[in-house]
């Protein structure tokens, strides 16, 4: 005997995991990428992931994408460019998934890149900062976030604005800090500012006595550093001990983290910072979301969780105006696309790269990161001159 | 870019390079000794500092221990860690070939610095404790880099009387001499290994304790020091203690003169530059090496 209700069942559930019937084609859009969840960037790229996830979630709850749900098939690269490039290969190949995101940096869109442009396959990709990815003529590659050679700005606008003359840039001599670096150069003889010192100092340096020294000798006005962390704090400590007063001293990558003041306390005070998110800027829906995400995850969102979600929601956007999932109409939409989301503007040139997105620069004001540039956002004035150390 | 450099900056950088000389040359003796005594080239030894840099941290944010005077209590404890070491690991490589105990310190080292991501993460710490700088006649004497380098110079000036002076300084001393003629008069040589294991890993411990008020810990922040100490005894001569303070001296000064006359970014190549000089012009480094 063959029962009745239970082939009625199989074909609901059949139904409900799609795509085995294929007159209904209405299965969920499954968008698929690899992401930095073991590894060197294990901590960021699980941002980026949980970005991703709210974003998933926001989509369905909202009915869905082009009235499908929406799936994120997430692979992990150890951080590694090489098992990125095989993982996106399998994405595309095997899995077949119908739209792809980014993965965490720019070593590892570098390399993933070229499997997402062979197939002809949109990458919106939220956290690769690296110009040249954008100006190899490569067409489906979209960036979000702000590049490095922005980073510095907003300090140099300011500067300019307050009618100072010098500059020094030093960096660390570092593909990140390098561009930043050389970003600033520009930017300041464009602002009419000479720039009187440059030098570039090894990873791993600790002691810039020398450097210093020959700072100090050049008397600029402005003290533009690329950085990282650990060299962001001794460049500030050893400025204090040699008593090198700019008016004007901005850091790039590390100021903005907590542990900058811890470490330093009352010594950061007055330097400047760059960030491409924080949860207190007027964004549309920013504060919202960043109380989402922290109830949703149970901690702070950093802006690498920002760029991920902000990523996923412009493709999103980008899809629904083109009403389709082809690539080649996704893209032009994207090209088109101006839009402000919680991570702020988005806009691309021709070849997918970021232009509208704005740093922010922050001062350190009396314990917290005050926004004091640009000046649609700012919330407070920066205090200007930096006062001498020994005056402090 | 063009900064004509006055004598009042040349004098400013010596100072820097003499206190910063201090401290290579403190971590570079326990390398150097180990190196002296076993024939083994520890490649742990930056992760060791780390260590200590590390139990600095926690004793005094968690405990609120004023920093220096952690100093002991980390080198205690890391001579704790490197005799275990040495008992359980190092001493199976003394007489085997050079590459097997690069090899077995390399994974120590691998090991070390992986235990500490996962333990401690990899977010990056300081100890804020003091900062600022002594202004003495127009130079700049940075208060904390100044008593770090006392610190170290004291350290290191025990450690030469304990060398010099004591029965056990000089076992260790006849042992890196001739294992074999210390052994036949009296001396016990696994014993005197082990404990130079463990008082080499207490001076890069006392190191990372020193450098803890100066630059940010992470457990990554070992590897440069095992390469400078290495240079240091290069220079001054691998196994010859007097040495490592030459070197460590003359490694701070060239990369400070350096920077200052070239960019900081050169510096390094001329550390570099003058250490094989000296293996051209003195292959056992500037005091002489141990003869083989």
């Amino acid at each position: 005997m063959i029962p009745k209700a239970p082939t009625a069942l199989a074909v609901a559930i059949a139904l409900a995991v799609g795509g085995v019937v294929p007159a209904t084609a209405q299965g969920p859009i499954r968008i698929g990428a690899s992401l930095s969840l073991t590894g060197t960037y294990a901590k960021l790229g699980k941002n980026q992931h949980e970005g991703y996830q709210l974003c998933e979630k926001e989509l369905n709850a909202k009915g869905g994408l082009l009235g499908r749900k929406v799936q994120f098939v997430v692979y992990d690269d150890q951080s590694m460019p090489a098992t990125a490039v095989r993982l996106y290969e399998k994405l595309i190949t095997e899995d077949k998934v119908d739209a792809i995101m980014g993965p965490y940096s720019s070593p590892v869109t570098e390399a993933a890149v070229n499997v997402t442009e062979k197939y002809k396959k949109v990458m919106v990709a939220p956290l690769a900062a690296t110009t040249s990815i954008f100006k190899k003529g490569r067409k489906y590659v979209f960036m979000v976030i702000s590049p490095a050679e922005v980073y510095l700005e907003g300090l140099i606008d300011m500067a300019a604005k307050r009618g100072l003359k010098t500059i020094a840039v030093v960096n660390e001599d570092t593909l990140f800090s390098k561009a930043a670096a050389s970003g600033a150069v520009e930017l300041a003889k464009k602002k009419g500012l000479q720039v009187v010192y440059t030098e570039a100092y090894p990873k791993g340096s600790t002691d810039f006595s020398a450097l210093l020294t020959k700072l100090k000798a050049a008397n600029a006005d402005v003290l533009a550093a690329a950085t990282y962390f650990d060299d962001a704090v001794a460049l500030t400590r050893q400025m204090k001990e040699l008593n090198v007063n700019p008016k004007m001293y901005g850091v790039t990558v590390g100021g903005d983290l907590p542990e900058f003041y811890d470490t330093l306390k009352q010594n950061a005070e007055y330097v400047y910072g760059a960030t491409q998110w924080e949860p207190t800027l007027p964004y549309p829906g920013n504060q919202e979301w960043y109380e989402t995400y922290k109830k949703e995850f149970g901690h702070e969102p950093s802006y690498h969780s920002a760029a991920g979600y902000a990523g996923c929601i412009i493709y999103a956007e980008a899809a629904k105006r083109a009403n389709n999932l082809d690539a080649d109409r996704v893209r032009e939409q994207l090209l088109k696309l101006e839009m402000r989301t919680i991570f702020g503007d988005y806009k691309v040139e021709a070849d997918g790269f970021q232009v509208a997105h704005k740093m922010v620069t922050f001062q350190w004001q009396k314990e917290k990161k005050a926004t004091v540039w640009p000046d649609d956002l700012a919330k407070a004035k920066p205090l200007f001159p930096t006062p001498p150390w020994t005056s402090r | 870019m063009n900064v004509v450099v006055t004598p009042a900056m040349l004098a400013q950088v010596i100072v820097s390079g003499i206190l910063a000389g201090g401290l290579y040359a403190m971590v570079a003796l326990g390398l150097g000794l180990i190196f002296g005594v076993m024939r083994v080239i520890n490649i742990a030894h930056g992760p060791l500092l780390m260590l200590g840099a590390y139990t600095t941290y926690f004793l005094t944010t968690r405990a609120g221990i004023n920093p220096f005077l952690t100093v002991p209590v980390a080198m205690a404890a890391l001579f704790l860690v490197g005799v275990l070491l040495q008992r359980g690991l190092v001493f199976r490589v003394v007489d085997a070939p050079e590459l097997s105990s690069l090899l077995l310190t390399f994974g120590i080292s691998i090991a070390l610095v992986n235990l500490a991501q996962l333990a401690f993460t990899s977010d990056l710490r300081a100890v804020e404790y003091i900062t600022g700088a002594w202004v003495i006649g127009g130079l700049a004497v940075s208060k904390p880099r100044m008593i770090a380098f006392l610190f170290a110079a004291g350290v290191t000036a025990v450690s030469f009387v304990l060398l010099q002076r004591t029965r056990l300084g000089k076992a260790i001393r006849a042992t890196s001499q001739s294992r074999e003629v210390a052994m036949v008069c009296g001396v016990d040589v696994a014993r005197i290994h082990m404990l130079t294991f463990g008082f080499a890993s207490a001076l890069a411990a006392a190191g990372g304790a020193l450098l803890a008020v100066i630059v940010a810990i992470q457990p990554e922040m070992g590897g440069v020091w095992t390469f400078k100490s290495f240079l240091v005894i290069v220079l001054g001569g691998a196994g010859n203690y007097p040495g490592a303070l030459l070197g460590g001296l003359l490694l701070g000064l060239v990369e400070q003169i350096a920077s200052l006359f070239l960019t900081s970014q050169l510096s390094e190549v001329v550390a570099y530059v003058l250490l094989v000089l000296v293996l051209l012009v003195r292959p056992t480094g500037l005091l002489g090496g141990r003869q083989t």
